[in-house]
């Protein structure tokens, strides 16, 4: 991310330190050119008839040599005239004193020198290949560019560096936000964090507030809904059963069974569509340390009465189970396993409620004899409101969602196994305790 | 046996006189709490049925003054909540007040009754020396059972372990509480002696229809006499 600025900053560095480097430099070598082309402009002799150059061979063998370039010149008289030297060699154009070209297919620089000849001028072309201005022009470069790479890998360093530290408190403010568990609204500790973030953890927490407040509020509407709901149906209930122990004439009687029938369902129903909404996420409220023996020992005495009316032997095999949880839903999970278990086994039937642990973890199961549920229903039996096919009975299909949702609510697993003596045992196992 | 129902919803309250009439006792029934505190003062109920969500003073307040105030005398009143709020803390303010028993609305008219049978039974209990079931007749002072009006003789330990049957009616009892309501000081009775007290009860009860359940792995249940 920091890259492309950076380069973009070098490549800017690089420019504004090799112009006043390389001009000064440029204009020397230049100079250097100029002094050559004012000594050959003394050798020209102006005679009345023609202009004469006389470069004796050692004086012009010193003027050409040089360590690294070539050095051409060229002597022409005021009127234009060639009078010495490498004809070919490029003018600068115009009035320019001095240009780049290139001669005999290498890059020259070229000045041109006004020297005196007579009363008027010659020109004087001085040419020099650029072998030595553009190892100045690459090293001016190189040795400029090399420590600010030095500098910019530094900073790269220094600012990963700098912008991970600055970013670790955040990092463990996020860390523990994942750690929560689900429904956890409590309020983030600010303490802990960083300066810079305490507003967003201001803010954080004025959301979670809002939200746990509108958990609240979904919860005391539950809690009213509940009571609205429960208590007309308590009447209808009480007076279907007053009228029902009147005598009436068969048809009527029928009739009005019905009716009673249908009051326990919608009564059912009501209790478990309450118990799906309070194990959702975040309805959570009240998670402490149980022991799930004492859920279903509280719970006895009315499977019992049930089972007893049903003809069916119930029986416990309950062994300490502790765990961290909501007494009141896991309750609402064991009673459903049990009312299932009693729902569909036949008269007669064994049902058998275990608690413990097993593998280190607690759970607890319902165990019958019944008609069993087949492996591939044994997943979608958990959907709400669904009914494996054929089902006998009146059963709403919400029995088992509502376990599944309670156990996802504890982090705990539904299993559904088959029974030792047919049947199926069916149970939540709990991820430690 | 004097009943007060304190309920805010008609239907449901005058269902609930009809049925308690049935069985045959008084019954008076106020909306409010209120009324039923003041009711209570002044005259002796031998239970109250009492709704939680009361308009205005709730069932909560209701039942912290009838046990505070002087409503109880003579021993107190049992009280039978009922809630249609189900939460923990519901039942256990419930029962830290001093509630006797609650059950959660909607709820089936024989589960009904049979706690108030229950509680009322409770109630005679802690004052007099005769318990009751059906046929069954435990004189406790005399130390004497009938059933049918004709003795029953019973060894020292199979009227203990009835004892206990009997004060938990429709309850289940573990045999770990039999053999602590049995068992001396210091000494050891095992799961196994309870079972042979408990079938020695059957054979001399079953013939009079009265039950002792076996609950598979937990205890027994003495059924309500039916």
């Amino acid at each position: 991310m920091l890259l492309p600025p950076l380069a973009a900053l070098l490549a800017v560095g690089a420019v504004v330190a090799y112009f006043p480097t390389v001009e000064p430099a440029t204009q020397a070598y230049d100079q250097a050119l100029v002094d050559i082309g004012l000594a050959l402009g003394n050798h020209v002799r102006v005679t009345p008839t023609e202009y004469r150059f006389d470069l004796p061979p050692a004086v012009e063998q010193v003027l050409r040599t040089d360590r690294f370039d070539h050095i051409y010149y060229r002597v022409m008289s005021p009127s234009g005239l060639e009078i010495a030297g490498d004809v070919e060699l490029p003018a600068p154009p115009g009035d320019a004193v001095a240009h780049n070209t290139v001669f005999n297919g290498e890059k020259v620089r070229v000045v041109s020198v006004q020297s005196p000849c007579g009363r008027s001028a010659c020109t004087v072309l001085v040419g020099e290949t650029m072998v030595k201005r553009d190892r100045l022009a690459r090293d001016v470069l190189l040795q400029g560019l090399f420590p600010e790479i030095l500098i910019a890998l530094a900073t790269l360093v220094i600012v990963w560096f700098g912008v991970k530290r600055g970013l670790q408190p955040l990092e463990r403010l996020s860390d523990e936000i994942k750690a929560r568990a689900s429904g956890d609204l409590r309020p983030i500790d600010a303490a802990g964090a960083p300066e810079e973030a305490r507003p967003l953890v201001g803010a954080m927490n004025g959301l979670l507030e809002e939200v746990s407040a509108a958990s609240r509020r979904q919860q005391r509407f539950l809690a009213d809904a509940a009571h609205q709901l429960r208590t007309p149906l308590a009447g209808l209930q009480a007076h279907t059963e007053l009228a029902l122990a009147e005598p009436m004439p068969d048809a009527c009687r029928a009739q009005l069974e019905q009716v009673h029938q249908a009051t326990i369902r919608t009564a059912r129903l009501a209790n478990q569509l309450l118990a799906l909404a309070r194990a959702e996420p975040g309805a959570r409220s009240s998670a402490s340390p149980i022991d799930l023996r004492s859920v279903a020992e509280a719970e006895a005495d009315a499977w019992v009465r049930q089972a007893l009316a049903r003809d069916v032997d119930l029986g416990f095999e309950l062994e300490a189970a502790p765990v961290d949880g909501d007494a009141l839903l896991l309750r609402e999970a064991l009673s459903n396993l049990v009312h299932n278990a009693l729902e569909y086994s036949n008269r007669g039937a064994r049902v058998t409620v275990r608690t413990g642990r097993r593998n280190g973890h607690a759970f607890l199961e319902v165990e019958d004899d019944g008609p069993g549920i087949a492996p591939q229903e044994r997943v979608r039996v958990l959907e709400r409101f669904y009914r494996v096919p054929g089902t006998p009975g009146t059963g709403s299909g919400l029995g088992l969602a509502i376990v599944q949702q309670i156990a996802l609510s504890h982090a705990a697993g539904v299993f559904i196994l088959d029974g030792a003596a047919g049947g199926c045992r069916v149970g939540i196992t709990f991820p430690h305790g | 046996m004097r009943l007060l129902i304190v309920e805010d919803d008609a239907p449901l309250a005058s269902g609930l006189r009809r049925i308690l009439e049935a069985e045959g006792h008084a019954v008076d029934v106020t909306a409010r709490g209120e009324e039923a505190v003041l009711a209570a003062t002044h005259e002796k109920f031998d239970l109250v049925i009492l709704d939680i969500g009361l308009p205005q003073m709730d069932g909560f307040e209701v039942l912290r003054r009838l046990r505070s105030g002087g409503a109880d005398r003579g021993g107190p009143t049992p009280v039978l909540v009922l809630t249609a709020r189900d939460a923990v803390e519901d039942r256990v303010r419930g029962l830290d007040l001093g509630a006797d028993d609650y059950m959660v609305k909607p709820f089936a008219m024989p589960e009904l009754t049979a706690r108030v049978r229950a509680l009322l039974r409770r109630s005679q209990a802690h004052g007099g020396p005769r318990i009751a079931h059906g046929p069954l007749t435990l004189d406790t002072v005399a130390r004497r059972a009938f059933l049918r009006s004709e003795p029953l003789e019973l060894a020292a330990r199979e009227w203990a372990v009835l004892e206990v049957l009997l004060a938990r009616v429709e309850k289940i009892v573990s045999k770990e509480a039999i053999i602590q309501a049995v068992a001396g000081w210091g000494e050891e009775l095992s799961p196994n002696a309870i079972e042979v007290y408990v079938s020695r009860l059957r054979s001399k009860l079953e013939p009079a229809g009265i039950k002792i359940r076996t609950v598979r792995g937990f205890g027994y249940m003495l059924e309500e006499y039916k």
